[in-house]
């Protein structure tokens, strides 16, 4: 079971895995930081080759055959997006001299090779997201990895190309929001959010659940496109579910990686990630499953996570927009979370037939690592959301959709939950 | 925020259980949690005999919290918070041989905060926040033994309290949707329902929510499933303080200066409908637990009837006459919960001296004249008016009496094989606190509120109204004991396995859904989607130029 062993874990008797695992998460860090900054869709397509071939290797550190598959997997389905992605960026270079993002925003027009450029791009992003049905590699890929490896994967690395996309259709061509081609995008979410729920409701190993969970909290992130429709209460509700969808991706990114670091330190404990067998562990680690709980909690949406304010944000422009069959896909996702979260949960609590032995001890500090990142994904709920202004940082024109209001209107924009706060000035 | 003394008594309310809580990290302080349990609610109650109608507003990083301490929310405070207490002192004594005492502790707590939250809270944010606290930690105390029986209870409660959850999510996101100022206030988006464009689903959310708690039919499944698998003071908590969490609800949330005749009239229905289903499947049971679950469900139905008839006709007097029924329902049922749990350590030749309080409290609930029963039924007069309404509510009182006198006859056989045994004290006083409370507490609120007049409560006339049903309901006892035999065997949760049988055949559905996976996630497919997620996204935007 070498391949249940975080390579962060000190004592560890593999250098090299170890030594690679660092370097990796350096680069896929340098990787995200540029993604998150760049400002040139040739930079951006840069940095997002980079986040691949650094977050690749992730997958299969323990070398078996099994995660090399995975990794093999991953590799060529993320080339395909990459492909995909710089073909569009070809033709938009070729078609308008430019792919700094301020100036093209300017030139672009609604036409035959922006079109085929946008569609291009946008769907090599949506394959490195993972994006249902664009999701083959994910779970075997989430599910192999050592579990800090996994929770980065999950809880960030997917997060970079769906910033892209972001990109893309808020600053690039936000003209494209009011259109039927964003309703394919969440309607792709929708069916992330059903289908990704149903199976990690249906899964027997508990990282495996945890990553199909991935596949549907991704499609939540994709809700937010057609709410942005211009043409109903416009403003007001393209905020919400910007902020809404933002507040989405990092609080899923504290609660997963919390998630995957327990089940990698129960794996540890017990030997194996069966949910049938996961009787008592509760008895011997409470920390880590506590840390477990409430992440499951930021993810069901119960308040005060961050998933919570985020499902209400995003609820409120579903409203707000009229869509209302969101709103119940959300809410049966919600639902289904509950319920495969529970399966989990309920078995850890129930006793043992008879004392668990470990197989190895888990050092405290290890526990009160996934704790914190629990704790910070439900305390996300309590945080001003001006705190989110830092999502800003690296456009250097503050592109409309991302345009906060000013910080004059009292102690009331202070609230997290009034979404008057959003009616901000264009 | 002012300095005034009860405000910060409010604030201590949440703040030292939540203390308490914190220090269930330290070794020394969980070993000894359980016996310290009582403590926790002593802030609440001092909040609540302090009383008056105080706010206090803090805008803190998540928002404006309001707490509010009106006088229906004040009577439902001290009175929860004085069952909380006894149960508290109770609990100990009777899970002393058990494993997971930190876990229940910390479950005890969790639902404490939010039981007191959702009694103060005036906003919809800290509101959702307290609702969410009394239903989803409550798990860990109904679940306390890990039998196969409790598992299904608590998986069901759970599914339910989740549904319920999504239901008021919904429902509060519309009501501060169509509030244009913004506000989370409550009053705020109750004053800006009438001109909602979706009044009427945020009214059928907002009653579906609250009623799942409550209890109402046919969302009642989870209660007496629930009430059958937890420990006698959990079970004591939850149907008496915890349940009123919907009351609460329903007082603060449903509109009643509006006057809608139809929707009083769906909600007075439903109560109805409730009240008399609880009696009917109720006498069936065997369990004394149980048959106190399906008294809850009648007792709650009653309540959102009363509810709907303040509604339907725009009377303002229905809160505090609810607050007051309630009040008396948190006892009763509280104490008839600890008394279950000592008649099971009693022998049957001491059975006696615990079983007339024991018919005191359940015929109280039934409105036997003279006790806080017939008290509760006289407050509630007012809103239900005189009309038929009025006499089915009076006929439910007979039903009850009947259901409760079919309790007593059940509990009389759960007493232990042992005759010579007696209950420990630690049991047996903490009850007897709790019975004598819920004699006394009711005429105590009943003369300070003003619910009512000690003329109404005590004319020759309004003794014979409590009177009747309570002897009707006597001869329908007399003759469901001769008839027992013929009545059918009803499952705990009735309809709950009709319900299960749903999801199980949902649950095929999962299996189409893996193999559609299974085929997406070949090499082939995945390249043709990807392909085809291309096209259309280009064809869909041609399309939209």
């Amino acid at each position: 079971m070498r391949g249940q062993r975080s390579p962060c874990h000190r004592g560890v008797s593999e250098p090299r895995a170890s030594l690679v695992f660092w370097v990796l998460l350096m680069a896929v860090w340098a990787a995200l930081n540029l993604v998150f900054l760049g400002d040139d869709l040739f930079n951006l397509y840069v940095a997002l080759e980079l986040l691949t071939f650094a977050a690749v290797p992730l997958v299969c550190l323990d070398g078996r055959a099994e995660t090399l598959a995975a990794a093999l997997r991953y590799l060529l389905f993320a080339l395909f997006g990459s492909v995909l992605y710089l073909l569009g960026t070809a033709l938009l270079y070729g078609g308008y001299g430019t792919l700094d993002i301020v100036l093209l925003s300017d030139r672009v027009r609604p036409e035959l090779i922006a079109f085929i450029a946008v569609g291009l791009m946008t769907t090599g992003l949506l394959a490195k997201t993972a994006l249902f049905p664009l999701h083959l590699w994910l779970p075997p890929a989430h599910a192999g990895a050592p579990p800090a490896a996994s929770a980065m994967l999950s809880g960030l690395v997917v997060k970079g190309s769906f910033f892209l996309v972001v990109r893309l259709w808020f600053d690039v061509m936000p003209w494209l929001l009011n259109q039927a081609a964003s309703q394919i995008l969440s309607t792709l979410g929708g069916g992330a959010i059903l289908m990704g729920s149903v199976l990690a409701l249906r899964q027997a190993r508990l990282k495996l659940l945890i990553a199909y969970s991935t596949i549907a909290q991704i499609g939540y992130l994709f809700l937010m496109f057609p709410l942005a429709d211009g043409s109903t209460s416009a403003q007001f509700g393209s905020s919400v579910a910007l902020t809404g969808g933002f507040l989405q991706a990092i609080s899923h990114a504290f609660a997963k990686a919390a998630m995957f670091m327990s089940a990698g330190l129960i794996a540890e404990a017990l030997g194996h990630d069966r949910i049938a067998e996961l009787r008592g562990v509760s008895q011997l680690l409470p920390v880590t499953v506590f840390a477990f709980g409430v992440a499951a909690l930021s993810l069901v949406g119960l308040p005060p996570s961050g998933g919570f304010v985020a499902k209400w944000l995003l609820l409120t422009a579903v409203i707000t927009a009229g869509q209302w069959w969101w709103a119940l896909v959300m809410l049966v996702g919600g639902l289904l979370a509950g319920g495969y979260m529970f399966r989990v949960l309920a078995g850890a609590m129930e006793d043992a037939v008879e004392p668990l032995i470990p197989r190895m001890s888990v050092p405290r500090s290890r526990e009160l690592v996934a704790l914190a990142l629990a704790l910070c994904s439900m305390l996300l709920g309590l945080l001003p959301l001006r705190a989110f202004d830092l999502l800003r940082i690296g456009r250097q024109h503050a592109s409309e959709a991302l345009t906060k209001p000013p910080h004059s209107s009292g102690a009331a924009s202070n609230a997290t939950l009034v979404p008057l706060d959003f009616a901000g000035s264009r | 925020m002012n300095g005034a003394p009860q405000l910060w008594l409010l604030l201590l309310a949440t703040l030292l259980p939540a203390a308490m809580l914190f220090g269930c990290a330290l070794a020394g302080f969980r070993q000894r949690i359980l016996s310290l349990l009582w403590i926790a609610p002593i802030p609440a109650l001092a909040a609540a005999l302090v009383g008056g109608t105080q706010t206090l507003v803090w805008d803190c990083p998540l928002g404006r919290i309001t707490l509010t301490l009106d006088r229906p929310g004040a009577i439902l405070l001290g009175v929860a918070a004085l069952l909380w207490i006894g149960s508290g002192v109770y609990a100990p004594r009777y899970l002393r041989s058990e494993p997971h005492g930190v876990r229940f502790a910390v479950c005890w707590l969790l639902t404490l905060i939010g039981n007191i939250g959702v009694f103060i809270t005036a906003d919809l944010a800290s509101f959702y926040l307290a609702f969410a606290l009394v239903s989803v930690p409550a798990y860990g105390l109904l679940v306390h033994d890990a039998t196969a029986k409790t598992q299904r209870a608590g998986a069901i409660y759970m599914a339910l309290t989740l549904l319920g959850e999504t239901f008021l999510l919904i429902g509060f996101i519309l009501m501060a949707a169509a509030t244009p100022s913004g506000s989370l206030a409550i009053r705020d988006c109750l004053a800006a329902l009438p001109a909602s464009p979706w009044r009427n689903p945020t009214l059928a959310l907002l009653i579906a929510g609250f009623g799942l708690k409550a209890g109402l039919v046919p969302l009642h499944v989870w209660m007496p499933l629930t009430y059958t698998a937890a420990p006698a003071p959990a079970a004591s908590v939850l149907s008496g303080a915890v349940v009123k969490a919907g009351v609460i609800g329903l007082i603060r949330f449903v509109p009643l200066d509006l006057g809608l005749p139809e929707w009083g009239g769906v909600l007075a229905s439903a109560g109805l409908l409730s009240a008399f289903y609880g009696v009917v499947v109720g006498i069936t049971q065997a369990n004394p637990k149980t048959v106190l679950a399906y008294s809850s469900v009648s007792q709650m139905g009653l309540i959102a009837a009363v509810v709907g008839m303040g509604l339907a006709n725009n009377d303002r007097g229905t809160p505090l006459a609810v607050a007051f029924y309630a009040a008396h329902h948190i006892l009763a049922k509280g104490a008839l919960f600890l008394g279950i749990g000592v008649v099971a350590a009693t022998g049957s030749a001491r059975l006696w001296g615990v079983l007339f309080p024991a018919a005191v409290l359940a015929l109280g609930l039934g409105g036997l004249p003279l006790t806080g029963g017939a008290l509760a039924k006289v407050a509630v007069k007012q809103p239900l008016g005189s009309g038929a309404v009025s006499l089915l509510t009076t006929l439910s009182a007979a039903g009850s009496t009947l259901l409760m006198l079919h309790f007593l006859g059940c509990l009389k056989k759960a007493a232990t094989p042992d005759d010579k045994e007696t209950a420990p004290a630690g049991l047996v006083l903490p009850w007897l606190a709790m019975a004598l409370a819920a004699v006394v507490v009711p005429w105590v609120l009943y003369l300070a509120t003003g619910v009512g007049t000690l003329y109404a409560a005590l004319s020759p006339g309004a003794l014979w109204e409590a009177l009747w049903p309570a002897l009707i309901g006597t001869l329908l006892a007399i003759a469901l004991r001769r008839w027992a035999e013929f009545l059918p065997d009803v499952p705990e949760g009735d309809i709950v396995v009709a319900g299960e049988g749903a999801a199980r055949a949902t649950v095929s559905w999962g299996a189409v859904l893996e193999r559609a996976d299974t085929l997406l996630q070949r090499w082939p497919v995945a390249c043709f989607s990807l392909l085809m997620v291309a096209i259309i996204l280009v064809a869909l935007m041609l399309s939209g130029r």
